[in-house]
């Protein structure tokens, strides 16, 4: 293999194919830069950083925002004819409706949290550079995490997001508290990626492979063939070990100890920064790797990139050698019950799978084939092929999703119930909220077996519930960190009465909360509607869907359980009579922050009745379920 | 400033409607800043008057605009004795209501067309045998072809002049706009609006009441003073002893104030029936604010909910008139209403004044169709029974004239005139619904003045003048007779009173009987001339009279005398308002304003009487009650102000009232001396006489269903020498007369009046107890209703009530069960719940340490613990496939 040609297709790879689908990421790499260069260069220190970073962010989110409206089938161009699912940098990455969702969901966040932060005041002048480049690296890092095709970038990705955001924590310097929720949140992001980077060797170990699709395919292969010994609990383990840093990352229980006291520590913009951006893309990667390692994509030979072949290789070189002579007869024991089990499906189809198996017999005889000689093979098996040896893996990850859903909704919720200060119920709200996310992610793995049409809206249930979590968590935070300014405070019982003299404020904030709770007419109620309705659908599965319907009940009890805490604020600043020593400061709503705080609680109302535009948008992430 | 004929009317309704609502605004802004307005809202008078003066300075412009484009003709009034009756107005050749006079005709016959086959059809369907969707169908296609037809009827110009001919007399045409701004509610059958109605008469109208209603703002600045500042009411005793004090209310009253002039600019711009309606009721409930002004005085309460209640009477009427007219018409418009269609044609649909006078019949009154066709229903279900749906509506129309000579519907015409003017004498005081009127003198006297002397009581005659085109010689005659009674009742009943307010009351009273009785006996003009010419000087007297209250603290004209050294204005321009009211003048030279108004009255009463010899106790009356007004007004006037003081006490602290409330005396009495002359061609009869209905001008002849035939005159034949000479003498032989004897009576004292009160002793406690109106509706009315309502009340509390209780006890009975079984078991249960759920919740906190090393170490707790979980379910899971 000489260097040329090897080189030829990796530069026309990076340059022709995935820069052009990079500019989202690009662009808010250059502002990274930019920022930095305002804040070094004698010239530019006058500039405000803080302008600098929005107009970056508001060309990413153009960026993001063209590339969304490209989409086949997407309402705003018709005749769009753009990429649908393109593998980027020798499948690292993938551009695909769920990237340009993500992308534009988290590009979009950010000018919010731009607007956000100029009007609470924190960050400062000073630490504005510092922090903006804190912040659009980690955005950086998100939106690399919602488009991990590989475990490496899901590794690097997830490193790439984590470590601004340590710092973030950190920013309030002279604040004990702040200081120690940086240490505790680093020191326990470090233990996560450890025990992730343990489960992504153990993964890649044993299927031979760090790029998803392909190791879906080893997967089915193996589900088919039947998994070797011992392999299938490495492979248990390794994806659990995986979970454990996407559960760092979602906040879900049992590690999820960080986010109370990071929440408390930081300030609320870090806060609210956290509890959107980073869950936002949390669940996107868990929707990659889970959908991704259970559900099959149409791998055609010639799609999978020249470089990630030469990769392939590597790894499997490093497998034989691991391996050794005992797996040779093991493969040509598993080569025959895959082809037996290939005959039979071919009974079992009706007319026309049966046409199109048939027309795939000489392909699948030479995979057959091609299995004893070590080469790829997962490429020529079908779909539903594919999907049929996936079971196993699928209804383990279903499982294991809704085990961490449930758990994680049910003590997210229960752990709100005590707490006095504003941003640790906040914390906790976040941590359940993330519980019922899982829940539809779940939904989205177990459909993705047997009825990718209903997948397709799970998928776009979650990703409808993460665009109104946008809106809802950041108008929470920016109502705490208005509040902040005026009371100096964050305890709940210094709310006492606040309806007496910011009466605007609090109908906002009770608006904010009921959504939060998920009560109609408002944004949250259709995020959880929609959610429970793919419960439903898939609460009828005849594997998975024991587990799913009584994670549906799960989730309507939790819905109660956080009526009690999220109206007790409500309650609080209504009812209560105000303390007598509170300056009688109100923020009215013909104010900047309390323009801010209306234009960023209307759209939860107008999502809450007008959200079949919303809904189509999500409905076109979706479409990453083939 | 010359406009085209469009434009005018839209200009003049932009003006006017802007005057209308400007004092809506004030009430607005007062009503919610009031108290705001400055210490104790005293900006709130200037908040009002601002409004009422920047009306009045719009309608002024209005009013220019209109003499400008539509300068009136020199009518006869000016100069007495020369007849030439026919010719005014005869310039304007362009009519806005005439244009399309045929188009009218043909628009109406098929209007009732299709009413009558629709009701056919329902006559029908209730036999059985009929398809109401059918029907509907059918009438919504025939109003389409409506549309064609009426184009073509438009050119038609020629047969007008025809029909013109036709008429009585040759009489100009009326210049009109008419519109809606807005349609409150729209059906096929009925048409809610707020719209306009302006004519000559609306204009001169606006003119006066904002003029008056200006004059009286600022009066009250002065006059409402004490409101400023709390106040110590000493006609409210307390039951506690003492007496009430209470909070100033200045911005309340203006705030009422405001209100008022916006409901009675209303009634004056309305429309349609529908819409004067509205503010008719309006201008009731301000006038109950205001005469109760002083609510906690009993005596204001009272008065306040017997002028409401007096005027739901009226009130009941005018809406079976209403009813009667909108079911027999299905419009309560006044003019015509045009609208361009879909296919850009002309629509017009006409409104109350054509469809009772249609042109083609030269503007005489004649059943209109709908009313027609409604009295004959018996025979058009037979029609309809007979004939095909399109055929029957051919047959009906070619009946209908046939019907109508018959006599047919006549009646129903009859009933919306009474049932209208009903509404009239309400608000206009008329005998037997006088009673609420004097006892409205509890309010404020600003109020008094405004809106029950000027403008709201005016309201009654405005509306009989409005709806003058569609009353019967039948519903005249009755008009006239009810104001004729008024008139000689109230004024009898002012002679004997001794309260200062009370005596203008009741001439008040007197004179809206004049103006009824003139618009009865055909006098068009002069009927509203006396409105407006009374509206000056009676707020004029009243303000007067409220200057001297102000000054004594009494009404009691037994307690005064003697004032008009000490108040020179209040009493001057008093005397000017006295001589306005009895119509002084120099016969056949000058006069004050009452002089030309009562004259004209008087003029068309000899006149009726000449040719209805049957009636003419009408004319006594009149004349009569000439003398009786000359006399009672000047024994006020002589009592308060000319002799001795009677009350020392009472006169050693009297003083001229402040220049805000002398300036506004001064600026009317001008108005009461110059309001009836005519410069030229501005004067208020020439206004008035371009502003006459049209085919009013001729006489008519009718009755018999009330009375017997019965001409009612034209009232240019009133100007006759022979007539109007002696009309002129006799009132002021009359007025003299009365001015005379009361100054036998109270200034040369060469009568005692004691003497004669005990002499007439029957005649003079029966005119002293007001012909014991009050007293025989306390028998009749009050009384049973309040037996009524007892009998209703110990039913509903010995019987209902004890059914109810015992209901409700065992009610509670259950409840308590119910609450118990909610409680141990249903709140048990969930409060269990909840306190597990709790302390699960705060036991959680526990594991949040705070202590990183334990959260790294749950890492790997949790992450074994997942594991052996996932491995327990992979085993069982690998062994079920």
């Amino acid at each position: 293999m000489n260097p040329a040609s090897f080189l030829t297709p990796v530069l026309h790879d990076t340059l022709q194919v995935s820069l052009p689908l990079f500019r989202t990421e690009l662009a808010l790499a250059v502002t990274v830069v930019l920022v930095l260069l305002v804040r070094m260069l004698p010239g530019l220190r006058r500039l405000d950083s803080g302008v600098v970073a929005l107009g970056g962010i508001l060309f990413a989110a153009w960026y993001a925002w063209s590339d969304l409206r490209g989409l086949p089938g997407s309402p705003w161009m018709p005749d769009a004819v753009g990429p649908e699912r393109v593998e980027l940098f020798t499948g690292l990455l993938v551009f695909d409706p769920l990237t340009a969702f993500l992308r534009f969901l988290l590009t979009g966040f950010l000018v919010l949290f731009a607007v956000f932060t100029r009007i609470t005041g924190i960050p400062d002048r000073e630490d504005s550079a510092d922090f903006n480049v804190l912040v659009l690296g980690a955005t950086l890092g998100m939106c690399l995490m919602a488009s991990a095709n590989h475990l490496l970038a899901v590794f690097m990705a997830v490193e790439m997001a984590s470590v601004p955001s340590y710092a973030l924590a950190g920013l309030l310097k002279g604040r004990r508290t702040s200081s120690e929720a940086a240490l505790k949140y680093a020191v326990y992001g470090a233990g996560a990626a450890g025990v992730m980077l343990y489960g992504i060797s153990l993964l890649a170990g044993s299927l031979g492979t760090f790029h998803l699709p392909t190791a879906a395919a080893r997967l089915a292969e193996m589900g088919i063939v039947g998994f070797p010994e011992g392999a299938a609990l490495v492979l248990a383990l390794g994806g659990l070990m995986v979970g454990v840093g996407l559960a760092f990352k979602l906040s879900a229980v049992p590690f999820h100890f960080w986010a109370p006291d990071v929440f408390e520590g930081a300030s609320a913009e870090v806060g609210g920064f956290l509890s959107v951006a980073s869950k936002a893309a949390a669940v996107a990667l868990l929707v990659r790797v889970a959908l991704g390692l259970s559900s099959p994509v149409a791998l055609e030979a010639d799609m999978v990139p020249a470089a990630s072949v030469v990769l392939h290789h590597a790894d499997e070189a490093a497998a034989e050698t691991a391996e050794a002579g005992s797996s040779v007869t093991q493969a040509s024991a598993s080569q025959r019950r895959v082809a037996a089990q290939f005959a039979s499906l071919k009974q079992d189809g009706d007319g026309q799978e049966g046409d199109a198996s048939n027309s795939e017999k000489p392909a699948t005889e030479a995979a057959a084939t091609e299995i004893v000689a070590g080469a790829t093979s997962a490429a020529v098996m079908s779909v539903d092929e594919q999907r049929i040896g996936l079971a196993l893996p699928r209804y383990f990850i279903v499982a294991l999703i809704a085990f961490m859903a449930a758990v994680t909704c049910t003590l997210g919720n229960l752990g709100a119930y005590g707490q006095t200060n504003i941003k640790r119920l906040l914390a906790y709200s976040t941590i359940a909220h993330a519980g019922y996310l899982m829940m539809g992610v779940a939904a989205a793995v177990a459909l993705a077996g047997s009825n990718p049409s209903m997948a397709v809206s799970a998928v776009a249930a979650v990703a409808f519930y993460l665009a109104t979590y946008v809106f809802m968590n950041v108008s929470a935070f920016l109502i705490v960190a208005v509040l902040r300014n005026r009371l100096r405070s964050e305890e709940i019982a210094s709310y006492a009465g606040l309806v007496k003299t910011s009466p605007g404020l609090v109908v906002l904030m009770g608006v904010v909360l009921v959504s939060l709770i998920g009560l109609p007419p408002l944004a949250g109620f259709v995020g959880k509607f929609l959610i429970f309705a793919s419960l439903v659908e898939a609460s009828s599965l005849p594997a998975e869907g024991s587990i799913l319907s009584a994670l549906l009940i799960v989730g309507g009890v939790n819905t109660v359980l956080s009526l009690f805490y999220y109206l007790r604020v409500l309650k609080v600043m209504t009812f209560d009579p105000p303390p007598s020593d509170r300056p009688q400061q109100s923020v009215g709503l013909v104010s900047l922050s309390g323009a801010a705080i209306t234009a960023f609680v209307v759209p939860i109302v107008i999502f809450g009745v007008f959200w079949s535009g919303l809904y189509t948008l999500a409905h076109l992430a979706g479409g990453i379920v083939s | 400033m010359e406009l085209v004929e469009t434009d005018l009317g839209a200009t003049l309704s932009t003006l006017l409607g802007l005057a209308w609502l400007i004092p809506l605004a004030s009430f607005a802004a007062i009503l919610f800043f009031g108290p705001k307005m400055g210490p104790h809202g005293r900006n709130s008078a200037w908040v009002a008057t601002g409004a009422i003066g920047t009306s009045l300075a719009l309608s002024l412009f209005a009013f220019g605009t209109w003499m400008v484009n539509h300068p009136p003709a020199v009518a006869h009034h000016g100069d007495h004795g020369d007849v030439h009756g026919e010719d005014h107005g005869e310039e304007h050749g362009k009519e806005h209501d005439d244009s399309h006079a045929n188009n009218h005709s043909a628009e109406a016959t098929n209007r009732v067309a299709a009413r009558l086959v629709r009701f056919a059809e329902e006559q029908a369907a209730e036999g059985g045998h009929g398809d109401r969707e059918h029907g509907d169908h059918e009438h919504d296609g025939h109003e389409h072809s409506d549309e064609g037809h009426g184009d073509e009827g438009h050119g038609d110009e020629g047969q007008h002049a025809d029909s013109v001919e036709h008429g009585d007399t040759g009489h100009g045409e009326k210049i009109a706009y008419s519109g809606d701004w807005y349609a409150l509610y729209r059906s096929p059958s009925l048409v809610l609006s707020i719209g306009w109605y302006i004519d000559s008469l609306t204009v001169l109208l606006f003119v006066v009441v904002t003029f008056i209603a200006t004059c009286i703002h600022v009066y009250a600045t002065g006059y409402m003073h004490d409101e400023l500042h709390d106040v110590t009411d000493h006609e409210v005793t307390l039951a506690a002893g003492g007496h009430l004090h209470r909070p100033g209310r200045f911005p309340r009253f203006f705030q009422a104030l405001s209100l008022f002039c916006f409901s009675m600019l209303g009634i004056v711009i309305a429309g349609n029936l529908a819409m004067v309606f509205i503010f008719w009721e309006l201008v009731g409930i301000c006038s109950w604010f205001l005469i109760g002004f002083y609510f906690e005085r009993k005596s204001a309460s009272t008065a306040a909910n017997k002028a409401f209640i007096v005027n739901r009477v009226g009130d009941f009427g005018m809406l079976i008139g209403l009813m009667a007219l909108w079911g027999a018409l299905g419009t309560l418009h006044f003019g015509d209403t045009v609208s361009v269609d879909a296919e850009g044609h002309q629509v017009v649909e006409p409104g109350l004044f054509s469809l009772v006078r249609p042109a083609e019949n030269g503007h005489a009154l004649q059943v209109p169709d709908g009313m027609v066709v409604a009295a004959a229903a018996s025979r058009v279900g037979n029609i309809a029974s007979v004939v095909s749906p399109e055929d029957a509506r051919a047959v009906i129309a070619e009946q209908v004239s046939g019907w109508r000579a018959m006599g047919m519907g006549n009646w129903l015409l009859v009933v919306a005139g009474l049932g209208i003017f009903c509404g009239c004498m309400g608000k206009s005081a008329q005998v037997p619904l006088h009673v609420w009127l004097p006892d409205a003198m509890e309010g404020p006297t600003p109020v008094s003045a405004l809106v029950h002397s000027a403008t709201m009581v005016a309201a009654g005659v405005y509306l009989t003048g409005r709806f003058y085109p569609v009353l019967t010689p039948d519903v005249l005659v009755v008009i006239a007779y009810i104001g004729a009674i008024t008139l000689f009742i109230a004024a009898t009943i002012a002679l004997v009173c001794t309260d200062i307010k009370r005596v203008l009351a009741y001439s008040t009273v007197s004179q809206l009987g004049y103006m009824m009785l003139a618009l009865g006996v055909g006098g068009w003009v002069a009927g509203l001339f006396h409105l407006v010419t009374h509206a000056f000087f009676k707020s004029l007297l009243f303000m007067c009279s409220g200057s001297v209250i102000h000054a004594c603290h009494t009404n009691d004209m037994r307690r005064m005398g003697g004032l008009l050294k000490k108040m020179p204005y209040t009493g001057w321009t008093m005397l000017v308002g006295c001589l306005a009211i009895i119509g002084a003048g120099v016969p056949f030279v000058i006069g004050f304003s009452g002089y030309y108004s009562k004259d004209s009255i008087l003029a068309q009463a000899l006149l009726f009487r000449q040719i209805n010899p049957s009636h003419a106790i009408l004319w006594y009356a009149a004349a009569g009650g000439a003398a009786l007004t000359a006399f009672y007004m000047f024994r006020l006037w002589f009592m308060t102000f000319i002799g001795e003081p009677r009350d020392q006490e009472v006169a050693a602290h009297v003083h001229e009232s402040p220049s805000v409330m002398t300036t506004p005396l001064v600026v009317l009495s001008v108005m009461a001396v110059a309001a009836g002359w005519s410069l030229g061609s501005l004067g208020v009869v020439n206004l008035l006489e371009q502003a006459r209905p049209l085919g009013t001008a001729a006489g008519m002849t009718g009755g018999g269903l009330l009375t017997a035939a019965v001409t009612v005159p034209a009232e240019a034949a009133s100007h006759a020498e022979a007539i109007h000479v002696t009309a002129t003498w006799t009132a002021f032989a009359t007025a003299g007369l009365g001015v005379l004897l009361a100054a036998a009576f109270y200034v040369w004292r060469v009568v005692n009046p004691a003497v004669i009160a005990t002499t007439l002793r029957p005649v003079y406690v029966f005119l002293e107890n007001k012909w014991y109106f009050d007293e025989i509706y306390n028998w009749i009315f009050v009384k049973p209703a309040h037996g009524i309502a007892m009998l209703a009340s110990a039913n509903d509390r010995g019987i209902i009530d004890s059914i109810l209780h015992l209901a409700a006890w065992l009610s509670r009975q259950l409840a308590a069960i119910d609450a118990w079984i909610d409680r141990f078991l249903v709140d048990g249960l969930i409060n269990t719940l909840a306190n597990v759920t709790w302390t699960m919740g705060l036991r959680l906190r526990h594991v949040q340490t705070g202590r990183l090393r334990q959260y790294v170490m749950f890492i790997v707790v949790g992450t074994v613990a997942i594991f052996l979980l996932a491995s327990m379910m992979l085993s069982a899971t690998v062994a079920i496939p």
